[in-house]
């Protein structure tokens, strides 16, 4: 199993980088207009747009600029002083050189994506999308567990109820998520919890809590939608199967029947996407947080990339592939909890 | 008895609502501003901007030289007198002696002097610090400028960090810019710009508190954020969430005790104009522009809550103009001689700018009064005005024989226009170029916006041209530059153009012939690759002049009348035909006609001395007000 793991994990970091390295020459095949905004578009002659580019390294060829990159991704800093790529750090100690500090300043190495160029000018990029993921995953956290919650006991009592006037109108719910747009739901809700219920149109940090709620019931919404849609067909499969009507000509009671062995075994194909959906709440949700003004991962990406915050566009490429990669590989060694018939080493490679 | 009971009650509480509502109508103290996610502040470096996301917040915080007033002209910000020498080229400003650098807590950091303005302006010219941004201006203005530029490029090309660590005394040597005491500041220019001060409302001359580039470097003030910034002007930023929203919060130390402030002014960021709006109905936030849809059902429907508080915005800062391409190329890269020929020719360009009615095109800008959007001039208003008060653009428009707000189209003239239609076709025949031409118009793909607005303007051409020109639309995928006029595949482009300073010379500059940084003339135009001899004789007349009007200094008004009759002849020969000015609907419980309103600089998103009604401004009201502001 150890075995299997790590040859998993290093496979993934080789997706990840190569993943980081097409994002990263596909960027730099764009004009370099959008490098500008427009009103500095407008003001700029050719001559001044060069200068500004090449002033950030930006005239370099690509593959270059993808050496500098990966080179300059962990760094020697000196506070107010040098600072060494590992290459340049490893030359300097194996020259005799030494390391140029005169004032014996604090150094330190560093972990280093490059900074954000417009999103937040100057910043280091993991520094950015520190501040953000932790408002995205506790938003998305805490959606996730209600509509985890509700649909899947809607979802058992639908199928426990098939046909019944609570299975329509679940169904009836599943279907209004689904096919009204999301804009004009979440509009609904804004103005129905704004001017009924009182509670906050827009996410402020003197009143988190409660400006949290309406996003937290968009976002749940939709989801709880899911759950239930998926809870009730995988549980209509399984009650149709033979070894529950053993099961109920045994005489198991009907709660034990639908919780002990319908619902375990329903549960095995959502159970393989619940550690991707978990690690997803880190990216945020780009509606529901620009609707709400939510300062969260979701919009970032979308709008780093019209204004080419090509250090941004790596750093968060880099995170969803890596947590792409890592959700499958959770999802998978889950699934092997919830349904011992699958295993993943053995039969030479799995997934 | 229960009729009358049930009466009684209605009426007390329509009274009271009344009473409540006239009770509630009085001035904001804590005023909710509004901008959409797209235009986030991006660099809290003034001196690293140039544009508006980041300016109309830092315009707040960081204060120059001078500002403006609600009718553009020059008011005391940082100096309180400015005067020239008698040739115009040394620039003495005296300056309070009571501002302050506070911190984002409001907590104070430092004296703001004179030497604070040079390290402002060493941090632009230096390569190293600013990379480039903001140099345009000094280095064309401002004597040794250009010359210091260069030298920290060449330093930092060999060693970048003796460039970053570079401090005034090289600069001194070099730059004509002196602190004469704490207190007073000397600039030499490089020539005589009588339209020098204009520019110390820009962010290129902002000061920067030496004591806190001390603490953290050049480095750190280039990457500087809302906590680490010192502020010297009305507003300190107290809180900054991004993309959410941020709070600016009166300085406590601000040293003009005439100008009235907010006790604080909340920026919040919205996911769209729809959603602006239902924040506005709820009412989270002071003021919103509307969107076509919003508009039309508010104004169609006379019971809306709504309808009587429609308020036209201002014209926005922008001038647009048909820029034709007088060297359009195919996409083979050979020349597309039937457009270059006929629009070579004046008479066709007389025809477009006399026959042409642009009311339905307006429209689309404007449904409800589309001839607010009528653009005459090539020049904006505001840039610039006399000595008696009459705005520069009027100037122009006399020297054409134009006017604004006539009630009509006022361009549109039927019996000039088939005259002039009438002599492009012989013309056209003469040359033998095959009539109908193609005229390429480039949008954007997939913006419905602009292509509805395209196929309007199809229309209005082809109504009256349509023997001469058919109207193409084209797209184009995201660069206009790149995939478009680089290439000179356009006929024409419609662009806006915004000053940075207020004289007539930036915009009217743009257009010369044999001029290497006449931006649209160079860029759009591609003028300089013209043949006809007409139309560089043309160019040239209109060059000559321009260049007349520039050597005038010393009599502001002079010069204003020299260049009003340069930018005539431009019109005249319709090098460039003025299009529209973009004016949209609002609903706002700010007097528009109390915020400062300036063509040029940065200063329209300054919060001081708004007045304020927090019931909202009805229509009425403010078409009072702007006759009591026009009437001023």
């Amino acid at each position: 199993m150890l075995k299997y793991t790590l040859k998993r994990l290093f496979r993934s970091l080789v997706t990840v980088l190569l993943i980081v390295s097409i994002v990263f020459l596909l960027m730099r095949l764009l004009p370099t207009d959008y490098y500008f905004r427009e009103d500095e578009l407008m003001k700029f002659t050719e001559e001044q747009k060069n200068e500004r580019l090449q002033a950030e390294g930006l005239l370099d060829p690509p593959l270059v600029q993808l050496g500098n990159f990966f080179r300059n991704m962990v760094q020697y800093q000196i506070k107010k002083g040098r600072t060494y790529s590992l290459d340049q750090y490893i030359a300097a100690k194996l020259s005799g050189e030494g390391i140029d500090n005169p004032k014996n300043a604090k150094a330190s190495w560093v972990f280093n994506l490059g900074y954000s160029r417009r999103i937040a000018a100057g910043q280091p990029v993991q520094k950015v999308i520190a501040e953000k993921f932790g408002i995205s995953m506790r938003l998305g956290l805490i959606s996730l567990a209600i509509s985890l919650f509700l649909g899947v006991i809607f979802g058992v009592l639908q199928a426990r109820y098939k046909d019944g006037v609570f299975d329509h109108i679940g169904t009836a719910y599943t279907v209004f998520v689904n096919a009204v747009p999301h804009l004009v739901s979440y509009s609904l809700i804004l103005i129905i919890g704004n001017q009924i219920f009182g509670l906050p149109a827009v996410y402020s940090s003197r009143n988190e809590a409660q400006s949290m709620i309406l996003p937290v019931i968009c976002l749940a919404m939709g989801s709880t939608a899911g759950y239930m849609l998926w809870m009730r067909r995988y549980m209509v499969d399984e009650l149709n199967k033979d070894y529950i009507r053993l099961a109920k000509l045994k005489g198991l009671s009907t709660t034990k029947i639908m919780f002990r062995h319908v619902l375990r075994n329903a549960f095995v194909p959502l159970a393989q996407y619940l550690p991707y959906s978990i690690l997803l709440t880190v990216g945020g949700s780009l509606l529901v947080e620009s609707f709400f003004a939510i300062p969260g991962m979701g919009p970032m990406l979308s709008q780093a990339i019209p204004r080419y915050d090509l250090n941004l566009v790596q750093a968060i490429v880099m995170l969803y592939a890596g947590l792409g990669v890592i959700g499958v590989f959770l999802g998978d060694l889950l699934m092997c909890l919830f349904d011992p018939r699958i295993s993943l080493i053995g039969k030479g490679e799995a997934r | 008895m229960k009729k009358i009971l049930s009466l009684v009650l209605a009426l007390s509480l329509v009274l009271s609502m009344a009473l409540v509502s006239s009770a509630s109508a009085e001035k904001i103290t804590d005023y909710v501003d509004y901008q959409t996610q797209a235009n986030e502040i991006e660099y809290w470096c003034i001196q690293h901007s140039q544009g508006a996301v980041d300016l109309n917040v830092l315009c707040n915080c960081i204060d120059g030289l001078l500002t403006n007033d609600p009718k553009g002209a020059l008011i005391p910000c940082v100096a309180t007198e400015w005067s020239a020498n008698e040739d115009g080229t040394v620039w003495t400003f005296k300056l309070r002696d009571n501002v302050k650098w506070v911190d984002y807590e409001g907590e104070e950091m430092a004296d703001c002097v004179a030497e604070d303005f040079l390290w402002g302006l060493e941090f632009v010219l230096n390569y190293a610090k600013n990379e480039a941004a903001n140099t345009s201006m000094p280095i064309e203005m401002i004597a040794g400028a250009g010359e210091y530029y260069e030298y920290t490029k060449a330093l930092a090309e060999s060693d970048n960090q003796a460039a970053l660590d570079l401090d005034l005394e090289k600069f001194k040597e070099m730059v004509g810019i002196k602190a004469v005491d704490d207190y007073t500041l000397e600039y030499t220019l490089s020539g005589p710009y009588s339209y020098f001060p204009t520019v110390a409302t820009y962010s290129c001359l902002s000061p920067i508190s030496g004591a806190l580039l001390e603490e953290i470097g050049a480095d750190g003030y280039r990457n500087v954020t809302y906590d680490t910034l010192w502020y010297n002007g009305p507003y300190y930023v107290s809180e900054f969430v991004d993309r959410s929203y941020k709070i600016l919060t009166a300085n406590p130390l601000y040293y003009n005790d005439e100008d009235e402030l907010f006790n604080t002014v909340k920026v919040q960021m919205v996911e769209s104009a729809d959603q602006a709006f239902l924040l506005y109905e709820a009412g989270e936030i002071d003021n919103v522009t509307l969107n076509q849809a919003n508009l039309t059902a508010i104004y169609n429907n006379a019971d809306d809550k709504f309808h009587d508080y429609l308020v036209e915005a201002r014209p926005t800062k922008y001038s647009y103009q048909f820029h034709f391409n007088y060297n359009r190329l195919n996409e083979d890269g050979t020349e597309d001689t039937a457009w270059n020929t006929l629009i070579a020719n004046e008479n066709f360009r007389k025809a477009w700018y006399y026959g042409i009615d642009l009311t339905e095109w307006l429209a689309r800008t404007n449904f409800i009064n589309p001839l607010s959007c009528e653009n005459y001039a090539y020049t904006n208003t505001g840039v610039a005005v006399t000595s008696d008060g009459t705005d520069y653009v009027d100037l122009v428009l006399k020297e054409i024989g134009l006017s604004n707000g006539t009630g009509t189209y006022a361009r549109y003239d039927a019996d000039k226009a088939a005259e002039y239609i009438a002599a492009a076709k012989a013309d056209m025949e003469a040359a033998g170029v095959a009539l109908p031409v193609k005229a390429h118009y480039w949008i954007v793909s997939g913006n419905q916006t602009a292509l509805d607005s395209a196929e309007v303007l199809k229309k209005c051409v082809e109504d009256q041209l349509g023997d001469l020109v058919e109207l193409q639309i084209d797209t184009y995928v995201s660069s206009l530059a790149q995939e478009v006029r680089n290439p000179h595949l356009q006929s024409f482009v419609i662009n806006g153009w915004g000053a940075d300073f207020g004289d007539p010379i930036n915009f009217v500059g743009q257009e010369t012939y044999g001029e290497d940084n006449a931006y649209y003339s160079q860029y759009y135009s591609n003028a300089n690759l013209a043949t006809d001899e007409n139309l560089i004789a043309a160019y040239k007349e209109f060059t000559d002049l321009v260049t007349e009007a520039k050597a005038i200094n010393g009599d502001l008004d002079a010069r204003y009348a020299a260049f009003a009759k340069a930018e005539a002849c431009m019109i005249d020969h319709c090098l460039v035909i003025p299009a529209y000015v973009n004016v949209g609907w609002t609903l706002t419980k700010v007097n528009p006609y109390s915020q400062i309103y300036c063509a040029y600089g940065m200063m329209s998103y300054r919060y001081v001395n708004y007045e304020t009604n927090s019931d909202g401004y009805t229509t009425e009201e403010i078409a009072q007000l702007k006759a009591a502001y026009e009437g001023k």
